[in-house]
């Protein structure tokens, strides 16, 4: 186990920056997942920390020691790649002992450390096949067993599930969440899969555009994305944004009509355009359009996922998904939604950046927590 | 369906078996003169009315065709040799790292591919003649133990080589070289394999550089020795013939014996 410390870290590609200086710290034993979409910079951070990729500029260390001029196989780090890397021509057994070979160990020792490894992962049998008479799930445990045989300090997986199915990702997903429990290495795990991330991190990193976007425990970023990218970026379906203004009074304002938190107010200039955002599973159908906070929500299509269903609609123009229990009956329309007030977020639409209201009675610039906002509800006059 | 595509399928075999008799029939012929006694060598007949093996026995004895043959294949695999390593070298560091002046180290290399021998030739000889590698094996070695198109044919199967597998292997400790020689080159046996046939080939067909620096018949490569049997009274067909076949006799043997894995190699490679 060993810590990893980021420290200002850039990447130039020529003229591109992929990496605009990231400042992270892995504790020992942590499993820290790095979340992205495609070209974010993730796997070049990855790829930096294992000493493929040279720092352009900043510090990476690991268990304390500066790594940056230090040769990969140095580091202590293991990598698991995205499309497993294995030796064509090796063996499993082979394919798992080469670091070991290469360290210079002794046959016996090798043998002995290939067995168990094999034997950890259920490649008992295949120790004398090449990788292509391997199904995509035992070619996965290869790669994972030449990262182990080393004992290395830090694991580095760069979306290592990617190329599976369904099936055997979920498996294998549980398989390394297992392993980590059992091992207690400290692991960075690359992906752009949010269920990935979400079930295996302790520490989920949300990156975009070469920077973090938001740093937290999966529950955390889920709950409280800092950014209106983070926000879209986890959960299926996407979380709805409806596009507001401030007014004078500071509340906020939905196609005209004034969206608010009874007695909250934001603190920000009169005609702010901000995005009031909510997950489609905090959405409620509602008939009873006498209350003051039911949303017309007029809807298209829905889909039947067997465990839940979504229901793709519109609320004041802007399309919106709501997602319901699977028993749920879908009454007739005109049809309405309610939303409630700790379920919803907001962001400053100019730079994506989250926004508290505050109570209506407390001095301006104070931050409201989520915490809170309950007991209140979102309203719609 | 069978009959609908069998006129297609009975042409394209009609114009192999017209190619490969074009490309058979002089073998043939080399093969069965080869035998013929002096009286009927001009004959037009398919097979010698009495067949004999005069004209080896007398090439045998005029020149020394078996230490003339054993110069051929030292030059023939030391130069493959050389050149494969020379070729995997350059193509490995082409690959392998990103530096200034790469690109054009490997333009400049695929443009020497262009320039014909005649224009190096005069060059190579007064090199060849200050380094003392006149008349000897070295010389016929050395200028060809660097090829474009061999260094060309292995960084074209490199490239093709998974990035991830050789950053695994630097991952797994194991240096440069040890990456070449250890994890890349086992995997690209089959270019390996085609370019160095080529190579022995080419090498063993040589006559125009050996032609230049080999003064005596004991340091010659059979290509020249052929040369021995044709003179300004005329040429002796029969001993010419005779040394000939024996002059194919191991390409053919290399042939006949690796026949699978050559095609294999080839088709693999997709070197044609």
């Amino acid at each position: 186990m060993a810590s990893i410390d980021i420290r200002s870290v850039r990447k130039l590609y020529g003229k591109t920056l992929a990496v605009r200086g990231i400042d992270l710290s892995v504790e020992p034993g942590e499993f820290v997942v790095i979340l992205g979409p495609s070209g974010c910079g993730k796997s070049t951070l990855l790829r930096m920390i294992a000493g493929l990729e040279d720092i352009s500029s900043g510090e990476i260390l690991i268990g304390g020691a500066v790594v940056n001029d230090v040769d990969p196989a140095r580091r202590g780090c293991a990598m698991v790649f995205q499309n497993y890397a294995l030796y064509p021509h090796m063996t499993v057994a082979q394919n798992i002992g080469y670091a070991l070979k290469v360290a210079g160990n002794p046959r016996k020792e090798r043998d002995e450390r290939v067995e168990r490894i094999a034997k950890t992962l259920g490649l008992e049998l295949y120790l004398d096949r090449k990788p292509n008479e391997l199904s995509g799930g035992q070619r996965q445990r290869v790669a994972m067993g030449r990262a182990m045989v080393r004992q290395p300090s830090i694991f580095l997986f760069d979306e290592p599930l990617s190329n599976l199915d369904a099936k055997l990702r979920i498996q294998m997903r549980l398989e390394i969440k297992s392993l980590h429990r059992e091992l207690k290495t400290t692991s960075v795990f690359v992906t752009h899969d949010q269920v990935e991330a979400m079930t295996l991190a302790d520490k989920l990193v949300v990156m975009r555009d070469g920077k973090i976007e938001q740093v937290g425990s999966p529950s955390e970023v889920y709950r409280r994305p800092q950014s209106q990218f983070v926000a879209s970026f986890l959960g299926s379906p996407p979380m709805n944004f409806l596009p507001a203004v401030v007014n004078a009074s500071g509340r906020a304002c939905v196609a005209g009509d004034i969206v608010t938190w009874p007695g909250q107010i934001f603190d920000l200039p009169e005609n702010t355009r901000i995005e009031v955002a909510f997950r489609p599973a905090a959405a409620q159908l509602s008939q009873d359009f006498d209350g003051t906070n039911v949303l017309p929500f007029h809807y298209e299509m829905v889909e039947d996922l067997g465990s839940e269903l979504h229901l793709y609609g519109s609320v004041a123009g802007t399309r919106v998904a709501v997602a319901l229990p699977q028993e749920t009956a879908i009454p007739p329309r005109p049809l309405g939604i309610t939303v409630p007030t700790d379920a919803v977020h907001a962001f400053i639409s100019e730079n994506g950046r989250r926004v508290e209201p505050r109570l209506e009675n407390t001095p301006p610039n104070r931050s409201l927590g989520a915490e809170q906002c309950r007991e209140t509800s979102l309203s719609y006059i | 369906m069978t009959t609908k595509s069998r006129p297609p399928h009975v042409a394209a075999h009609a114009v192999m078996l017209l190619l490969s008799f074009i490309a058979l029939f002089p073998v043939y012929w080399m093969f069965q003169t080869s035998f013929r006694a002096s009286n009927e060598i001009f004959s037009s007949a398919l097979w010698p009315n009495a067949p004999t093996l005069d004209n080896y026995r007398a090439v045998l004895a005029t020149m020394p065709i078996l230490g003339i043959l054993q110069n051929t294949f030292l030059m023939a695999a030391t130069t493959t040799l050389a050149q494969v390593v020379t070729g995997l070298l350059a193509a490995w560091a082409l690959v392998r790292w990103t530096f200034p002046g790469g690109r054009i180290a490997h333009t400049l290399i695929a443009l020497s591919w262009l320039v014909p021998f005649q224009v190096v030739m005069i060059p190579n000889y007064v090199l060849a003649t200050k380094m003392g590698l006149l008349d000897s094996i070295a010389g016929l070695v050395i200028p060809n133990a660097a090829a474009a198109f061999t260094m060309l044919v292995i960084y074209n199967a490199m490239r093709g080589f998974p990035r991830a597998v050789i950053e695994a292997a630097r991952m797994d400790g194991a240096g440069s070289l040890r990456t070449l020689m250890g994890v890349v080159a086992p995997n690209i046996r089959a270019p390996l394999a085609s370019v160095s046939i080529l190579c022995f080939i080419s090498a063993w067909n040589d006559y125009f550089w050996p032609l230049l620096l080999i003064r005596r018949v004991e340091n010659s490569v059979v290509q020249i020795g052929l040369q021995f049997f044709m003179t300004q009274e005329g040429n002796d067909w029969g001993l010419l013939m005779a040394a000939a076949t024996l002059a194919s006799l191991p390409i053919l043997l290399i042939y006949l014996v690796l026949q699978r894995q050559v095609v294999d190699s080839f088709i693999k490679s997709g070197v044609r």
